[in-house]
Parts: structure tokens; C-alpha cells; sequence
């Protein structure tokens, strides 16, 4: 007997920080068939998510025994992660970090913190999808590479027809500022190409052209200061201006420092038009990792319990950090993968001591790890709460039942509190 | 091996293929495919005397790594990549200026021809990566 398809419509995609929440699932019975809507790699993760799971070793009480015992006798957990899992699991994560003493940090200390660093220092001009889709007439990506890292961030928010731009490709220019002439430059009306490591000079350069001063130099960071006049008359004449940028501005020589002048060239060109800007949030629920992260220890990373009440100090509670200093005696990784992501002398580190992974797939650090516990995937397996790249709220909805005896991050990291509360009475 | 290399900065960052690769399975040989590589423009390669997918290794003041050799058309000579992943880690820094932030992209590269030589599976290559070889 061929069972009929059910449609599953308004799914949000628990991948990048698009969070696109028109996919379409097809299922049959508790398989899903299809994925209408969604890029390559949202096909990936919807059609794939039964493969290359973690396996369960031991019965669940077991596993949570196990890591709790190992969070009740460490000195110095490092709790890391949260970024591909939903917020309620946050909850649970912060208050084990509290209970032990330990520090909690998400993935943004490797991603987005230095636009959290650039903000602190200068605001935040930001702007929203919505908007951009509705009256950007002028879009710059910077350092980033949406074709790659976010699929349909162009044809669903940039190059999409608005309210006021009736033509996504005629009324709207886009922009590519990078290092390298990447696939989404290609597409782009106009590519600029940045000498490596000189984004702040050439966003310094802009702010001073702005303002009227005159630069004594044929070139900056690779690019005339003809061209680079031109730019800023044209992000003058804008009617309403975002800058989206990537980690090719968080990562890169500068760090921070190029995020606060992007920050400050955004903010001196509201003088004479409408500019926001926006990070290109790579995990789906990195933006919600740190606003949950903020409601509940008051900081948005690099949070340490050790004196009882939360302190922040990214350098110093970061994981990298940590870990490279030999500092954590054990650690609990939620929903990511630092083994296959960080430097390989953070990495040692973690081969050294124990690791509690809770995920539901195989990867590197679940090869390092002294606990694995399989857990159901937020946004598909089970719900959730996510928030979007410019800070909306999204919620994921459970399409599919988990394997059998898998539950939720959230579940697991409250089960796993309460036995630490219990050990350490 | 070869001793004459090519310098480049080297510059990591994401692909859809790596993307889509990590959702297939990181243990998995498309995971390996899609991050065991460095992009090039065609002099550097020529340069190299090496033919696509040959392997080439990487070395960087953090460590070396064996990966495969892919072109870039749109590449200048100068700006080598690796996808996000292992395989770039292998050979970057863990300084973080007090960021949190180790410095992932723009870092000072020699490549060299490395015929005959294997690019390590990720299990292989985590091995090497935490016994410090």
C-alpha cells in the first residue's frame, strides 16, 4: 500500500541564521520525503537527519549519572556550545554552569563576539529583514559570503521584490566587499575587492572621506581612493542602506576594532540617510544564544560562575581561551562541535580531560568525548524557540518523531542539573 | 617533497558543499571531501607543478597539513582558501588578542607540491592533531 504524502507547511529550518520559515515537508507516515522551499543544505538536514546518529551505550539514567558525576567533582567546567539547539535548553545549560561554578560560553566566541565587542563599544544601527526586503535600495555584504553560508538570504530578503522596491534586481544594488572574488560576488551589481587585513583602514578611509577630508594617498587596503569617493557618494545617495557582514570582518586582522568602525561609518552615514546594519548569523540560534544568555546571567558570553554570582570576560571566560591555557577539568558541550572547529592547541586540551557531548549526530568531538548523549533534533525531532539573524523570535515545530528513547537537549541538560543539585547537597 | 613552495595568505570560510556535507555526517567521506582541500588560482598551482587534486601541503608557523589541491578560476595568485573545518585548523593559531577570537583567516602560508603523499581522514587527523605529531 503507497501511503499518501502529508504536506507540513510554514517549517522553519533550524540551519543558518535565515531561520526560513516557509519550507514545505512531505511526509509519509514518520519519514520525511521531501523539502519544498528549502536550499541544498536544508534538504540535507531535513531529508538526512535519521543518518549518522549518535548511539545511546548505556540506558539514559546511566549516561546522565555518568556526566553528572563528572560536573559535580570538576573544579573548572566549561560549559560550551547552545548555538544549534533551541532556547530552553539555554535555561538548563546556564543554571548547570551556576550550580557548578563553572563557565558558560556559546559559539559566537568563534563567530559573531567581536560584533558583540564592536557594539559594546559603539551601538548597534540595526536593522531588521523585513526592512531590507521593503526599502533597501542599496546592500552591501561585507566579508560575507550568503550564496555559500546562507542560501536564500538573497533571493528571500535582497533580491526579493518589497513594498517599496518593485524590482529586486532593477531598483536595488548589491554589493560585495571581500578578500577574495567569491561566488556571491559574481552576482553582485559591483565586487570590491579589500586587501587582506586592511578592513579597518579601508573603513576608516570611507568615515574620513565622509567627512569631507582629504587623503593624501592614490590607494587604501588595495583600493583607489577614487573608488573608494565613489562608494561613499553612493552610500550617501541611498535611500535606505544595509550593510549585512560576515566573519571575513570578525575574524580577520582587526577583529572588533573593524566591526566598531563599521558601526561608526553606519552611524555617520545616518547624518545624510537611512543606514542599518546586520551580522550574518551562521548557526541557526547563535543570536538566541546570546540574548538567552543575556536574560539569564546578564552577559551575552564568555559568562564564569566560579565566585557564585556571573562575571564577563571574553579573552578570558572564552572557550578557546580556556581550553589553550589548560584551564577546564571537564566540559559540557551542547549542540556543537569544538573538536572539528577550534585551533588545534584548544583541541589537545579537550583530548585530556572529560567531555560530556549531548548531540544528536556522530562528529569530532563525540570521538574525544568520555559521555555521548543522543538527543532529538530541535526543529525537527522536537519544538523549540529560535531567534532569526536581526533578532526575531521563530518557533521551531516538531515534524517528525525522534528515534526511540531520544529526548529533547532541554530534558537531558534538566535531568543532568537535577542529579548535580543532588550530588553536591 | 618539494622544497620550492609558493607563499599565500591563507583565508578559511564556508561552502554550501561544506555545509550541506556537515548534515550528511562529519565522520563521513563527503565531510572529508568538501574540507580536505585548498583553493588556488591556476599560477600558484602551475607554480606548484601540480595538477588539480593533487595534494599539497600547507604550512603555516602552527603546523602543517596534507590536503588536495582545487582551483579557484576567479583566484588571484596571493589569497589561498580551506574551508571551514579541521583540516584549516590544523594550521592556525590559537592567539586570540583577548577576543575569544583566534585568528582564522589572513595567516602567512607556504604551500608545497606533496605527491605521493595521503591527505589523513578525520579520524586520522584528529589523532595527529591531539598526540601533538
Amino acid at each position: 500500500m503507497v501511503e499518501d504524502t502529508d504536506m507540513k507547511e510554514h517549517i522553519v529550518c533550524p540551519f543558518c541564521g535565515c531561520l526560513c520559515d516557509d519550507i514545505i515537508i512531505g511526509l509519509e507516515g514518520n519519514q520525511i520525503k521531501e523539502n519544498k522551499n528549502g536550499c541544498a543544505i536544508s534538504k540535507a538536514k531535513f531529508l538526512n537527519h535519521h543518518d549518522d546518529r549518535l548511539e545511546m551505550n548505556a540506558p539514559l539514567d546511566e549516561l546522565v549519572e555518568k556526566a553528572a558525576k563528572i560536573i559535580a567533582n570538576s573544579k573548572r567546567l566549561l560549559v560550551y556550545g547552545l548555538s544549534s539547539t533551541e532556547n530552553d535548553a539555554h535555561r538548563e545549560a546556564y543554571k548547570i554552569a551556576e550550580v557548578a561554578g563553572g563557565v558558560v560560553d556559546n559559539t559566537s566566541s568563534v563567530c559573531h563576539g567581536p560584533t558583540i565587542l564592536g557594539a559594546q563599544e559603539s551601538g548597534e544601527a540595526h536593522a531588521a529583514l523585513a526592512e531590507t526586503r521593503h526599502r533597501a535600495d542599496l546592500v552591501i555584504y561585507w566579508g560575507s559570503n550568503p550564496q555559500f553560508a546562507h542560501p536564500r538570504h538573497l533571493s528571500r530578503y535582497t533580491r526579493a521584490p518589497g513594498f517599496y522596491i518593485k524590482d529586486g534586481k532593477k531598483d536595488r544594488q548589491i554589493w560585495v566587499v571581500d578578500v577574495r572574488k567569491t561566488i556571491s560576488a559574481t552576482v553582485a551589481n559591483r565586487f570590491v575587492r579589500v586587501a587582506p587585513g586592511s578592513d579597518l583602514e579601508v573603513l576608516c578611509a570611507l568615515r574620513a572621506i565622509a567627512r569631507g577630508k582629504v587623503l593624501d594617498v592614490d590607494e587604501i587596503g588595495g583600493i583607489s581612493v577614487k573608488e573608494l569617493t565613489e562608494i561613499v557618494e553612493a552610500m550617501k545617495n541611498a535611500k535606505y542602506g544595509v550593510l549585512f557582514f560576515g566573519l571575513g570582518l570578525t575574524q580577520s586582522k582587526g577583529r572588533h576594532r573593524n566591526i566598531d568602525a563599521a558601526i561608526r561609518l553606519i552611524q555617520d552615514m545616518n547624518v545624510y540617510t537611512k543606514w542599518g546594519m546586520m551580522p550574518m548569523r551562521g548557526h541557526y540560534n547563535v543570536a538566541g544564544a546570546n540574548k538567552t544568555s543575556t536574560w539569564q546571567t546578564g552577559y551575552p558570553y564568555a559568562v564564569d560562575y566560579a565566585r557564585g554570582y556571573p562575571r564577563y570576560q571574553p579573552g578570558e571566560y572564552t572557550a578557546v581561551d580556556m581550553l589553550v591555557r589548560g584551564e577546564p577539568d571537564a566540559v559540557l558541550n551542547i549542540a556543537a562541535d569544538p573538536a572539528a572547529h577550534f585551533p588545534k592547541e584548544a583541541v589537545k586540551h579537550l583530548s585530556k580531560i572529560p567531555v560530556i557531548n549531548i548531540d544528536p549526530k556522530r562528529n569530532m568531538t563525540s570521538l574525544l568525548a568520555a559521555v555521548n548523549i543522543p538527543t532529538a533534533i530541535a526543529g525537527i525531532e522536537c519544538d523549540g524557540a529560535a531567534t532569526r539573524m536581526d533578532g526575531l523570535p521563530l518557533y521551531l515545530k516538531k515534524v517528525v518523531d525522534p528515534p526511540e528513547g531520544m529526548l529533547p537537549d532541554r530534558d537531558v541538560l534538566r535531568m543532568i542539573y537535577e542529579e548535580v543539585r543532588r550530588m553536591k547537597k | 617533497m618539494s622544497r620550492v613552495g609558493v607563499e599565500a595568505l591563507l583565508t578559511s570560510g564556508r561552502t554550501l558543499k561544506q555545509g550541506r556535507a556537515m548534515e550528511l555526517g562529519k565522520l563521513g567521506p563527503e565531510y572529508l571531501k568538501e574540507v580536505a582541500y585548498c583553493e588556488m588560482d591556476t599560477v600558484t598551482l602551475e607554480s606548484l607543478g601540480l595538477e588539480e587534486g593533487d595534494p599539497v601541503l600547507v604550512e603555516t608557523q602552527y603546523g602543517s597539513v596534507i590536503v588536495s589541491s582545487k582551483v579557484d578560476r576567479r583566484a588571484e595568485p596571493g589569497v589561498v582558501f580551506i574551508p571551514c573545518g579541521p583540516y584549516a585548523n590544523a594550521v592556525i593559531g590559537s592567539e586570540t588578542e583577548s577576543t575569544g577570537m583566534p585568528k582564522f583567516k589572513g595567516i602567512t602560508a607556504q604551500l608545497f607540491a606533496a605527491k605521493g603523499k595521503t591527505v589523513l581522514d578525520v579520524e586520522k587527523l584528529l589523532k595527529k592533531m591531539v598526540e601533538g605529531a
